[in-house]
């Protein structure tokens, strides 16, 4: 079901209760009392219809965004991006590691089995991390200036300099590990660690761990299907026009 | 668990039946590539030959009394004929199937006769792979673990690089852990190399 402009933000949560921590990435709480998605959007200044792209790809993962998702600006995509970052670093993975360490409590475990789980999490959370950073760090800025030079149509030479030897292509590639790493601590606990004698500490952390992967995937969909190809149109346009600058 | 994509050809008036039967079909895990048709087909053999299909489900009540596919001929005899059976169907039309489904019966039973159909076909072939290692695999999960290149346990184990590299996709496979980190916590929790051991051979 297709989520629309007309239905309450209310029944939105109903449909699905996941893409609460969606709508928190506007800056948008729960409280909607009968307000549509479109008046809640008002109230809280965020654009419509980027807001129905999201919650619609988050929502079904099949829901593949029309040719408009390329006319939204790279600042408001970058924004939502960075939120979700916010949400991984600041309370999804405290939360989990949260667990780990009560699990690491729990004395019918091994000392050594709670040792192994615990480091490889945060061998992840240090891959994590890292591949958080360069995106915050330098491919973020990178779209952002590339918007800017596009607007203005002044173009700083440290840019060109960038255009020549990075492409948005070049951060596409690296996804993978991080996401496998994931993959693999869930089958090593659901099929491989002891079960404690508080069973339920270790089934909090695989939910947390699916949520956490689902909510990533959608991340990569947003950047690889929608953050790339309006980069890939911006890059094409602006080395035109330097190339043309250069011609003249 | 199963061949590639399966060509079917539906041959059904009822759009919500066709849709239904593509549901069952992918519940079950097949890949495939259909042609659907909704009305009866004057010339079914024809239609058979341009699509090509390997399973053939069909609605009993579009064949009329004249209308006989002759299974005897040769392009045909490879192709599995099932025969969608909405209400009591004669049984000189019955023996021209291989196979009926019952498309009043409940979800389970429709799973079930369809796995065992497709099974009887040979097109499911049931996944024997119980998926614990073997003692060659075990092998050389514990040299991934260890952390040694596919060259170093290529020489080790005197196997082909190849194989080292079909072990260790078997491996994936079986335990669903892709990253070497992955396979030593696996390792180690099933005690097959000790953290001792380890730090050994990072310290080397």
């Amino acid at each position: 079901m297709l989520i629309h402009k007309d239905m309450k933000m209310a029944d939105v949560i109903h449909l699905n209760h996941h893409l609460l921590h969606v709508v928190n990435r506007f800056g948008i709480q729960l409280g909607f009392g009968e307000k549509t998605v479109e008046s809640v959007c008002e109230q809280h200044e965020v654009s419509l219809a980027f807001f129905l792209e999201i919650v619609n790809t988050f929502h079904d993962s099949s829901y593949f965004p029309v040719d408009n998702m390329k006319e939204f600006k790279a600042g408001m995509l970058v924004e939502y991006l960075h939120r979700t970052h916010q949400y991984y670093m600041n309370f999804k993975i405290p939360e989990i590691e949260k667990h780990i360490n009560d699990l690491c409590l729990d004395n019918s475990l091994e000392e050594e089995i709670k040792q192994l789980l615990s480091n490889f999490f945060q061998q992840y959370k240090f891959e994590l991390t890292t591949h958080i950073n360069k995106e915050e760090q330098r491919v973020y800025p990178y779209v952002l200036a590339l918007e800017n030079a596009i607007e203005t149509g002044n173009n700083t030479d440290e840019l060109i300099e960038k255009l020549k030897i990075f492409s948005i292509h070049d951060y596409e590639e690296d996804h993978d590990d991080v996401e496998s790493k994931l993959f693999d601590l869930k089958n090593i606990i659901i099929k491989y660690i002891p079960t404690p004698k508080d069973s339920r500490i270790l089934n909090v952390i695989l939910h947390e761990i699916f949520e956490l992967e689902n909510d990533l995937n959608n991340h990569g969909h947003i950047e690889d299907q929608i953050l790339v190809p309006i980069v890939e149109k911006m890059e094409k346009e602006l080395t035109a026009r330097i190339q043309k600058n250069v011609q003249e | 668990m199963i061949s590639p994509t399966l060509q079917i050809l539906i041959i059904e008036p009822s759009f919500l039946i066709r849709e239904g039967l593509k549901t069952l079909l992918s519940q079950i895990g097949l890949a495939y590539r259909i042609e659907e048709f909704e009305f009866t087909v004057e010339n079914i053999p024809k239609l058979i030959q341009k699509t090509n299909p390997k399973l053939v489900f069909l609605n009993p009540a579009l064949l009329s009394d004249k209308e006989y596919f002759n299974r005897l001929e040769a392009s045909l005899s490879e192709i599995i004929f099932i025969g969608l059976i909405p209400l009591e169907v004669p049984l000189n039309k019955q023996s021209q199937f291989d196979y009926l489904l019952n498309v009043f019966a409940p979800k389970a039973e429709l799973i079930k006769s369809m796995e065992s159909i497709l099974s009887k076909s040979g097109i499911l072939i049931p996944d024997n792979d119980s998926g614990t290692l073997s003692d060659r695999e075990n092998d050389v999960l514990k040299l991934v673990a260890l952390g040694l290149t596919n060259n170093e346990i290529s020489e080790k184990l005197f196997i082909s690089i190849h194989t080292v590299m079909t072990h260790r996709k078997n491996i994936t496979r079986k335990l669903g852990i892709k990253t070497v980190s992955g396979l030593t916590v696996y390792a180690i929790l099933n005690k097959l190399i000790k953290a001792e051991e380890l730090k050994g051979t990072i310290d080397n």
